[in-house]
């Protein structure tokens, strides 16, 4: 049984606000083999950009600890995770391609050879011909490609991704979807998906765990081994659909009737 | 659109051409005193012989607040910076800011003038104190408005303190510190301006000074004219300079 | 709780490095707070300046007149700007122009037309004081929601009842505001006047305590100024709140 890539254990987290403690995570514990699309699922509130904050060493755990390939995350690691944010938060004042190498920079690769890689993904992020642009001029589909470029452009074994289609309509997200996958599948990476979205979670996952309402833990985990592309209306799918939204909207219940 | 401008534009020539005219009236009738308040011919003839003086006066206040502006702008940038990113440093320090900013700086210009004497030192020193505040607290504010997302962008991508400095927060304060630094001139040359008035020191402020206390009223009214001519050129140059370097947004 | 004890300490440190600056350089040249505090007392106590009192009501009133001319004029060019589209879009700009331009060149003009008399520095307040006002109406006006005034409209009301029961409301925040700004200029246009040159008032006895170097004693005069100064900032702010809690 080879070593899991990342390992969560049994971590808490606890947040002190204006109206009193908030326990945003209690006892999670998770294990993801490299190479797996693994997605987080839960309801508002429960604590899945806590746990992805956690990954990426932006916030530190109460209790328990998270390892990558062994070893303690105890800051952010651009050497090992990338993070891509629902908000794509690019630099206004970068083109398309600053934006992308701003990675490569903040590592301090040599100029010719970051304007190198990222160039070479505008052709798979789609967006060749937009290199000089600057994020004004794309939509919110372009945006969000140009984040994702961003975090691939540092080739990282990890990739997180915080809802990174939830602010686009459910056709752009489609699309964006399946594009993701693509990628995903040429490039062999770890990814870490959190959503809300049952349908994205069916679609390109290979597995899916599911988590409740604060203070979350990990509820349950489902195996999808169906192969690529997902057949959306066969009846695996269907079943798991189903169980999936009776896992979910229990929790979803009880967080809109904490909230 | 473009008869609607015209239009515009008519009435605000027509007014003026009104408004000179009906001055110029009432001064050749002798109705207005010309000793205070002369007819534009006459503020028209004099700039022949006011001119140099007066061009000699514009350039030495320009020099001085050249330095206090330079002065005022950098220390008010890194003042803003320092104070807007570090949130504890604010929070004690924003009332003695806001006292400080709303305080009527002239009180302290007679002790400046003590400390450092009659000549170029305390023109620059309060011309730069002038347009220090409002730089300061421009920058303060802008930083404080930066978005976050940003910022955790850059601390996910590993960036290190001196790179949020660098390659976040100093680019996306900028076009505030435009702002600052187009507000900070005004400050500045008004300082300098008040300094040269008080304490006599060559300059603009010192020519128009003279000129006033000689009641010279037409070699005055176009001194004015003048300097004001100068001071809304350099504010539309640096406008336009803000539209060039905010190609992005 | 912890800021307010550190602006405390802090205040209590610069007092302090103040105290050894002033001792070990020149205590003439820098008033340390042990001897500021005595000729602030002194002061008080109208001891260095007996017609303190005199003075102090000079300004106040050349303060107050200043402001009320500003108040006036700049509410009325404010509102003609604003409410007659043409005239605004014309004149507007020779008023941002204007306001462009440093205020105090218009100074040495105002000295020869009212020499150092009051009146200069009544002058220079109301001019200071004007444009933050006019320019509060203005954007008051265009901050107003135009569907409010079209639903007035529709219910029969006339111009008048609009002005005031729509227009008002809507803008009273900003105005406010613009007025606080204008008290603050106005103050400052007739302290920097009588700096520059008065016969009396606060900026007089300034210039009288500096060209003697009765430093002490033109140190106790500004705290005085500054005093006087806050207090009216802080009247204004407590109209401003008011005004807030009217207008949500």
């Amino acid at each position: 049984m080879a070593v899991p890539l990342i390992a969560i254990e049994g971590v808490s987290r606890r947040y002190v606000t204006a109206s009193g403690p908030i326990d945003a995570l209690r006892d999670v514990s998770l294990s993801v083999d490299a190479g797996e699309f693994c997605t987080i699922i839960g309801p508002s509130g429960c604590g899945k950009s806590t746990l992805l904050g956690m990954l990426g060493g932006l916030v530190v755990p109460d209790t328990g600890r998270v390892l990558i390939a062994g070893r303690p995350v105890s800051g952010p690691d651009p050497r090992t995770v990338a993070t891509v944010f629902q908000d794509p938060g690019l630099y206004p004042w970068r083109t398309v391609v600053e934006n992308i190498e701003f990675g490569l920079e903040l590592q301090g690769v040599a100029r010719a050879d970051r304007l190198r890689t990222a160039t070479e993904l505008l052709g798979p992020l789609g967006l060749r011909g937009f290199a000089g642009k600057y994020p004004r001029e794309l939509s919110g589909g372009m945006r969000q490609r140009v984040a994702i470029g961003r975090a691939l452009a540092i080739d990282t074994p990890i990739v997180l991704m915080d809802e990174p289609f939830g602010a686009l309509d459910e056709q752009t997200r489609m699309l964006m979807g399946e594009w993701l996958l693509e990628i995903w599948r040429r490039t062999g990476k770890t990814v870490i998906f959190v959503t809300h979205s049952l349908h994205e979670a069916l679609a390109l996952s290979g597995r899916v765990a599911v988590m409740s309402a604060r203070p979350g833990r990990i509820k349950s985990l489902l195996e999808l081994p169906m192969p690529y592309p997902r057949a959306m209306e066969s009846p695996e799918i269907v079943a798991l659909r189903a169980k999936l939204w009776q896992e979910i909207r229990e929790e979803s219940a009880r967080a809109m009737s904490d909230a | 659109m473009k008869a609607d401008t015209a239009r515009i534009v008519l009435i605000q020539v027509a007014s003026l051409a009104v408004a000179l005219a009906t001055w110029e009236g009432l001064a050749r009738a002798g109705w207005i005193d010309p000793l205070f308040v002369p007819a534009p011919s006459a503020v028209a003839r004099s700039f022949g012989s006011v001119g140099a003086l007066a061009m000699a006066g514009l350039a030495d206040t320009l020099a001085k607040t050249a330095v206090a502006y330079v002065l005022a702008v950098v220390l008010g940038v890194a003042a803003g910076v320092a104070v807007g990113s570090l949130r504890a440093l604010n929070d004690v320090l924003h009332p003695f800011v806001v006292a400080l900013y709303g305080m009527p700086k002239i009180l302290v210009l007679p002790w400046i003038v003590l400390l450092l004497g009659y000549g170029t030192a305390p023109a620059i020193a309060y011309g730069a104190l002038h347009g220090f505040f409002p730089v300061m607290v421009l920058v303060v504010g802008a930083v404080r408005d930066v978005d976050r997302t940003l910022i955790t962008v850059a601390r996910a991508f590993g960036a290190r303190p001196w790179q949020l400095y660098l390659k976040v927060i100093l680019p996306a304060i900028v076009p505030s510190v435009i702002a600052a630094m187009r507000l900070g001139l005004v400050f500045c040359l008004l300082g300098v301006l008040v300094v040269e008035l008080f304490a006599g020191i060559r300059g603009m402020g010192y020519v128009m000074g003279s000129l006033a206390n000689a009641f010279r009223a037409p070699e005055l009214f176009a001194a004015t004219g003048l300097i004001s001519v100068a001071s809304i050129a350099i504010v539309l140059a640096l406008d336009a300079l803000n539209e060039r370097l905010s190609r992005w947004r | 709780m912890k800021t307010a004890v550190a602006r405390l300490a802090l205040l209590a440190a610069a007092l302090f490095a103040w105290e050894v600056v002033a001792r070990v350089g020149s205590p003439l040249l820098y008033v340390p707070p042990s001897a500021a505090l005595p000729a602030l007392r002194d002061l008080l106590l109208l001891r260095s300046y007996p017609d303190l009192p005199s003075h102090l009501a000079l300004t106040v009133r050349e303060i107050a007149i200043a402001y009320a001319l500003s108040v006036v004029t700049g509410l009325a060019v404010g509102f003609a700007l604003g409410l007659y589209r043409t005239v605004g879009r014309a004149y507007g700009p020779i008023l941002a122009a204007l306001y462009a331009v440093p205020s105090v060149i218009w100074y040495p003009s105002l000295m020869l037309f009212f020499g150092l008399d009051a009146a200069s520095k009544i002058a220079f307040g109301f001019l200071l004081g004007f444009f933050p006002i006019t320019l509060a109406v203005l954007a008051g006006i265009r901050q107003v929601n135009p569907q409010l005034v079209v639903v007035a409209r529709a219910f029969g009301a006339r111009p008048l009842t609009i002005f005031v029961k729509v227009l008002v409301p809507g803008m009273l925040f900003t105005l406010v505001g613009g007025m606080r700004t204008g008290l603050a200029l106005s103050v400052i246009g007739v302290i920097v006047g009588e700096i520059l040159g008065s016969k009396a008032g606060m900026g007089a006895l300034i210039n009288h305590a500096y060209g003697l170097l009765r430093t002490a004693d033109y140190v106790a005069l500004v705290m005085v100024t500054l005093a006087v100064i806050a207090a009216s900032d802080v009247a204004a702010s407590l109209v401003e709140r008011r005004a807030r809690r009217w207008t949500e």
